[in-house]
């Protein structure tokens, strides 16, 4: 049996190469379809996101999956594999297991860790076996493939740190208040960035959001958004107190809150922390606010520079997750090879078990009928002596299949030829 | 101290208790559902009070504060009506948490003045010491957990201030959570020490009989004490957080630390 993997990826091919491959989600049937129908092809998995277009297929050991993908290619696509040779890559038996495993744990992804991958190479599977394209072998790759990523997911923090702007806020808050159920929220001007963050803090638990706006109208159209609560303009200062985070993104030429505002706000609150973004550009909040206890004043940039601390970290934390698909990819191999060489071990054990019933009944038609206790002996001593003649074969069997020589199918082959076993 | 007098204050002192038990449930709960009570026992206890001064000054035919626990009591009842005086004028609850420990502790001192026979079995006697050890050992427990989490609060809070996200940024964990903890590990081990305090205070008294509270070591305990009560209700009040209540934790786990040197020999007492 063959493995191959064939694919274009951000990482190899430009936007036109990628969408010329690309197939649509309504598409994926008939292709399956197709590619499974072709001689020698077992099974067949395709993957196709923005991002990436990769066609798995498992085939008999005589045919040739190259060759059968780039017909296949060629006559869905029009495309002849060798024009665009350059961007595409191809990988066989372990590399493809390899392959296959870091797509899964979003280790080829463009943003490392991303989370949408997996849930994509999940629904291509579903596509094949609804196509009725893969049963077996591939099946239990994927599902392989499937925890593994769960396990880099758990084990490795690939998937923690925000790496957008507006999630890192919602992160930053949580370092700072552990949980964000009952915090309020307020949003000074009303703008897209703001909307966005507030709608995550508030998918995040944020119990109640205030909108404030130079114009009245606008605020209550958003808090209508959230359930909110608009706040006049002049008095927004004078709610402070009462607020946890405050988002500030209004259009204002200058500093909407300067530090004996703030300075007011904290004592008010008894020092309890307070978390100011100020995503506006010119900035709303006098940056001199930082230097107030218990408040802590974020502008896009320092939101920006999180961002940037959190991919370095997910680079840190990709390191881990290729060791743990390496030593995945390890384990894989040793199953497989295993799963090789069982057959020949069921296939001795049974053989000598059928010599043993009998002969064990040729002795009981001479002899018998024995006494239980006889029985007993007999059975002991024969099967004894079979399992001791099969010791050797089996453990060089499984030696050889664990240690992946070259020479281990000559050994099959030997043994099988040995032992009189059948094909 | 007058007989009559010590009776009239011990009087007050059990009303007392009750306000010792708001503070406690209050730090520990972190609600307060018996005020009321303990506002009405501690009123109550006020007219024993005054009723014990007025009895040792009519007896003795002067102003009740020639020793020291004359003046305990004298102090605790000023303070008694100060409060009351405050919480009529302003409705300040939340100073209660303070100032009922304290006239606690101060009354129930000032009730020692005279003193009782010994124990009647040295079991009693060691298994009361005992609970005092275990007492203070667990506030000193609780009291490290608080430093440790301060600390930690203080070094993420410069991560999140300084806006570079390091190391420290990611595995430790959040303000709030550290926060949670240092409240908890703080209100659970002021318990303990001031129960600890009672049961110490209890047993000099029935010990040394009067010339107890005379000695430098149970003066350094009742100002540890009185540190940690500080803390307590500057945080839960003033809402104290970071350097300011890193540096008062550390002070009172110093002093906690010089109060045990200072008793170090206490042990040994148990085997005699």
């Amino acid at each position: 049996m063959k493995l191959l993997v064939t694919g274009v990826s951000h990482k190899t091919a430009p936007v036109e190469v990628r969408e010329c491959l690309a197939f649509r989600e309504d598409s994926l049937p008939p292709a399956l379809a197709d590619l499974k129908s072709r001689e020698g092809v077992t099974e067949a998995v395709i993957l196709s996101t923005c991002n990436r277009v990769e066609i798995t297929v498992t085939t008999d050991d005589s045919a040739d999956p190259q060759a059968i993908v780039d017909a296949f290619l060629a006559d869905r696509k029009g495309i002849s594999t060798q024009t665009i040779g350059l961007h595409v890559y191809r990988h066989e038996g372990r590399e493809a297991i390899h392959h296959l495993f870091r797509v899964a744990s979003s280790l080829d992804s463009m943003v490392i860790g991303e989370p949408q991958i997996l849930g994509q190479l999940k629904g291509a599977y579903a596509a094949a076996k609804d196509a009725g394209a893969v049963c077996g072998w591939l099946e239990n790759l994927l599902t392989r493939a499937f925890s593994v990523a769960k396990r880099v997911r758990s084990e490795t923090g690939i998937g923690q740190m925000a790496v957008s702007i507006s999630y890192a806020a919602v992160e930053l808050s949580r370092k700072i208040f552990g949980s964000l159920n009952n915090r309020t929220v307020m949003i000074v001007g009303a703008g897209k960035m703001s909307e966005l963050a507030a709608r995550h803090l508030r998918r995040s638990g944020a119990s109640h959001v205030f909108v404030t706006n130079r114009t009245h109208e606008r605020a209550i159209e958003m808090a209508r958004l959230f359930q909110g609560t608009p706040v006049e303009y002049t008095r927004f200062v004078s709610m402070l107190p009462e607020v946890d985070i405050v988002i500030a993104s209004s259009g204002a030429p200058h500093y909407i809150l300067r530090k004996d505002d703030m300075m007011r706000v904290i004592a008010a609150r008894r020092n309890r922390p307070m978390f100011l973004i100020d995503i506006a550009v010119p900035r709303n909040i006098d940056p001199a606010v930082n230097q107030v206890d218990n408040v802590f004043l974020y502008d896009i940039d320092d939101l920006q520079e999180v961002v940037n601390a959190n991919l370095r970290e997910r680079m840190k934390e990709a390191d881990h997750a290729e060791a743990m698909v390496a030593e995945e990819v390890e384990r894989m191999m040793a199953r497989l090879k295993v799963a090789e060489v069982t057959p020949t071990i069921v296939g001795l054990q049974g053989q000598l078990e059928q010599i043993r019933a009998t002969e064990l009944d040729k002795v009981r038609r001479k002899f018998g009928p024995f006494t239980p206790e006889q029985e007993q002996a007999l059975e002991a001593l024969t099967r004894g002596i079979v399992n001791k003649i099969a010791h050797g074969p089996i453990s060089e069997l499984r030696n050889h299949a664990a240690a992946g020589n070259p020479e281990g199918a000559q050994v099959v082959a030997f043994i099988r030829k040995a032992f009189h076993l059948q094909e | 101290m007058d007989e009559m007098s010590v009776i009239w204050l011990r009087v007050a002192v059990t009303l007392y208790s009750l306000g010792l038990l708001h503070a406690i449930l209050t730090l520990v709960r972190k609600r307060e559902h018996l005020f009321r009570v303990a506002l009405a026992a501690f009123s109550v206890g006020a007219v024993f009070h005054f009723v014990s001064i007025v009895e040792e000054g009519i007896r003795n035919n002067r102003c009740p504060i020639s020793n020291l626990y004359e003046t305990l009591s004298m102090g605790a009842f000023l303070i008694v009506v100060l409060y009351l005086f405050i919480h009529w004028r302003y409705k300040v609850e939340s100073l209660s948490v303070f100032i009922f420990p304290l006239v606690f502790v101060m009354a129930l001192v000032s009730t020692m003045g005279n003193p009782v026979s010994a124990w009647s079995s040295p079991l009693v006697r060691n298994v009361w010491l005992t609970v005092h050890i275990v007492l203070v050992l667990l506030g000193i427990a609780a009291l490290l957990f608080t430093a440790a989490a301060s600390l930690l609060y203080l070094i993420q809070e410069r991560e999140l201030k300084a806006k570079k996200p390091r190391g420290f940024y990611y595995r430790l964990p959040s303000l709030g959570t550290l926060d949670d903890i240092i409240s908890r590990s703080m209100a659970l081990g002021f318990v303990f020490m001031t129960l600890a305090v009672i049961a110490a205070s209890t047993w000099a008294f029935i010990e040394h009989k009067t010339a107890w509270v005379y000695q430098p070591a149970i003066a350094i305990s009742f100002f540890t004490w009185g540190i940690y009560m500080a803390l307590v209700f500057l945080r839960t009040t003033a809402g104290w957080r970071g350097k300011k209540a890193a540096i008062m934790t550390v002070t009172v786990l110093g002093f906690s630390a010089l109060t045990w040197a200072a008793h170090a020999r206490l042990g040994l007492l148990l085997k005699r």
